[in-house]
């Protein structure tokens, strides 16, 4: 019998596991960064419905629908029994009756609406539930939280799958599928906790996040965290000391996990939401209870929820008193590219030629050989198939 | 070891239904659960330990050439219509040299077989190939052949019961070799290592 369960390789804060940190307290729920990689890397068949990057409202059922009771990741050091969402959990890449509303001559007496194929996926979607949230009047509150795959230190997904396709690259820890490989047995689908993993129906592979590797190897960073207008995304190596994911995670503990009890060592973290205060039933201000409960928080981010509310609150309340707080300073993000560690190349000043292209997607972990797809774009910009390695464009070259 | 008579056919169709077959002698083969300690992870062994599986009871088989084909013809009962997330499925199984004792295995590092393996795609998986030339190093434990060849497929479902016909390369068998074969109950989530397989290996005779 052989055991494929694999190796710890990269702690979360030793050198050479990427990371990023997600500031919730200036996430507006646009869905730029969910945008951004749609555009970016989904957009061949079979991938209609998914969505690496989605921005969900919490409290909500999120995407695939009720995934954080759906099983999986570690339980005592033992990979737990998990749920393969389907494609009616993750609903979504509907199809619309264009042509009957469009061509068909019925504008005037129906509208356009997603056609029902049966198979559960136009009863969800990948924000079905937006600004539902929790409470009630006065008191209701919600937040978003954007979610991708973990990249986590024990990938419980890459020990579940039988054929050895995925593995957690060394170098910077992502972790990664080789299409080639994968034969669509989708147990990562059920192991991963966090449900991050989709899987294309047309070429019967699984698929997921690839943290935007080709772009971090050009020195560019990942397409959600770059096009965030926000300015909330952190992207950098875990284990530099000086670094604003390692400060905000390891140094001032105000960026927590999601869902550590899972147990997979996540590297996707969140400076949780602070929130207004609770109304009485006269309307006066509780000033001693936050809107957002925080045993909601806890159960989302775990205990040191309340510590790292604390730190936000004290330092805010320094800032006010006249005092200077580098915590703070980091979270606001005065200069866009602080975000970014090494990675703030401009993708717009990179050798976009097809041959150069050709080179740098030609080998890659997700297996679609870009080479033979390589082909100019309209006005000079080269691509590699249909959305891939294609940026919005034109946009400055700063400032985004 | 039950033994099976491999027949020439002058036709190469893959069609199941096609009448060259009532000519060609078949053999049943009784089918086993793939061993649960035999899965090659800790998490499809904690996942399926509680679950049944493998409980297809038997595979008809028979084996054809047609000059430089060979040709696999599977039957079996399914345990209903297509449906669900998982394709219902089967494969043929050679050694690459004297193989594994145990065909359950799938064969191992040491002793990887080669694999003709189908899966129904009437759902959604068009675009797949009809079957695949894969090499198994244990249960489910599947790549790509560094050598995949082309394999033509057809199958027939009467509501029923499953009939497979795979054609490739003669050469995938060896003289006086072996073969084994192995169903997937999609309707029961069953792929990779979680499904039935040959109690024992079927000899193959000229």
């Amino acid at each position: 019998m052989t055991d494929r369960t694999t190796a710890v390789t990269n702690q979360s804060d030793e050198p050479g596991q990427l990371a990023m940190v997600f500031d919730l307290n200036k996430c507006m729920g646009c869905q730029t960064c969910s945008v951004a990689c749609k555009v970016l890397w989904t957009q061949e068949e079979g991938e209609d419905h998914q969505w690496w990057m989605s921005v969900n409202t919490q409290p909500g059922l999120g995407t695939p629908k009720g995934w954080e009771e759906m099983g999986g990741g570690w339980v005592d050091g033992e990979p737990a029994p998990g749920h393969q969402p389907t494609r009616a959990d993750f609903g979504g890449g509907w199809k619309f009756n264009h042509q009957e509303v469009m061509f068909g001559g019925r504008g005037r007496d129906t509208h356009l609406h997603p056609v029902d194929t049966g198979d559960g996926t136009t009863r969800w979607g990948m924000n079905w539930d937006e600004d539902q949230g929790g409470g009630t009047y006065p008191n209701a509150y919600y937040f978003y939280l954007p979610r991708l795959c973990n990249h986590c230190t024990h990938p419980v997904c890459v020990s579940a799958c039988p054929s050895g396709a995925m593995y957690k690259r060394h170098e910077d820890g992502i972790v990664l599928r080789d299409e080639t490989v994968c034969q669509g047995a989708r147990f990562c689908m059920e192991a991963c906790p966090y449900k991050k993993i989709s899987f294309n129906y047309v070429r019967a592979v699984a698929q997921h996040c690839i943290m935007c590797f080709p772009r971090l190897e050009a020195g560019v960073a990942p397409a959600c965290a770059r096009q965030c207008p926000g300015r909330l995304v952190f992207v950098g190596d875990a284990g530099d000391p000086a670094g604003p994911v390692h400060r905000l995670v390891h140094e001032w503990k105000v960026a927590l996990p999601l869902h550590e009890e899972f147990g997979t060592g996540p590297n996707i973290f969140y400076v949780p939401p602070l929130s207004p205060y609770r109304l009485h039933d006269d309307f006066s201000i509780d000033e001693d209870t936050p809107r957002i409960p925080p045993e909601y928080l806890e159960s989302l981010f775990g205990p040191r929820v309340h510590a790292a509310l604390d730190t936000l609150r004290e330092e805010m309340e320094r800032v006010r008193a006249g005092g200077t707080s580098e915590m703070l300073d980091t979270l606001i993000v005065y200069r866009w590219q602080d975000l970014f560690g090494q990675y703030t190349t401009d993708p717009s000043t990179l050798d976009r030629t097809p041959e150069r292209v050709a080179v740098e997607f030609g080998r890659t972990a997700t297996g679609r050989s870009r080479v033979e797809t390589a082909s100019p774009l309209p006005g000079g910009g080269p691509t590699t198939g249909p959305g891939h390695g294609r940026e919005p464009r034109p946009r400055p070259p700063e400032g985004e | 070891m039950e033994t099976l008579t491999i027949s020439e056919l002058d036709a190469t169709s893959t069609d199941p239904g096609a009448p060259a077959w009532d000519s060609v002698p078949s053999v049943t083969v009784p089918l086993v659960p793939v061993p649960i300690d035999a899965q090659p992870n800790a998490y499809i062994r904690v996942a399926w330990k509680d679950r049944g599986y493998g409980s297809t009871p038997a595979a008809s088989m028979a084996l054809a050439r047609s000059g430089e084909n060979l040709l696999v013809r599977l039957s079996w009962e399914a345990s209903g219509p297509p449906m669900g997330e998982f394709p219902d499925a089967c494969a043929v199984f050679f050694p690459q040299g004297p193989g594994p004792e145990d065909p359950g295995t799938m064969g191992s590092h040491a002793e990887p077989v080669t694999v003709w393996h189908w899966r129904d795609r009437s759902d959604v998986q068009q675009a797949l190939p009809a079957a695949r030339h894969l090499v198994a190093s244990g249960p489910g434990v599947f790549h790509p052949a560094t050598d995949a060849r082309d394999l033509a497929a057809n199958a027939a479902f009467d509501g029923t019961r499953w009939s497979v016909v795979v054609s490739g390369p003669a050469t995938a068998l060896a003289p006086g070799g072996r073969v084994a074969v192995a169903v997937w109950d999609g309707t029961n989530d069953e792929r990779a290592g979680i499904g039935a397989v040959s109690a024992t290996w079927t000899a193959v005779t000229a």
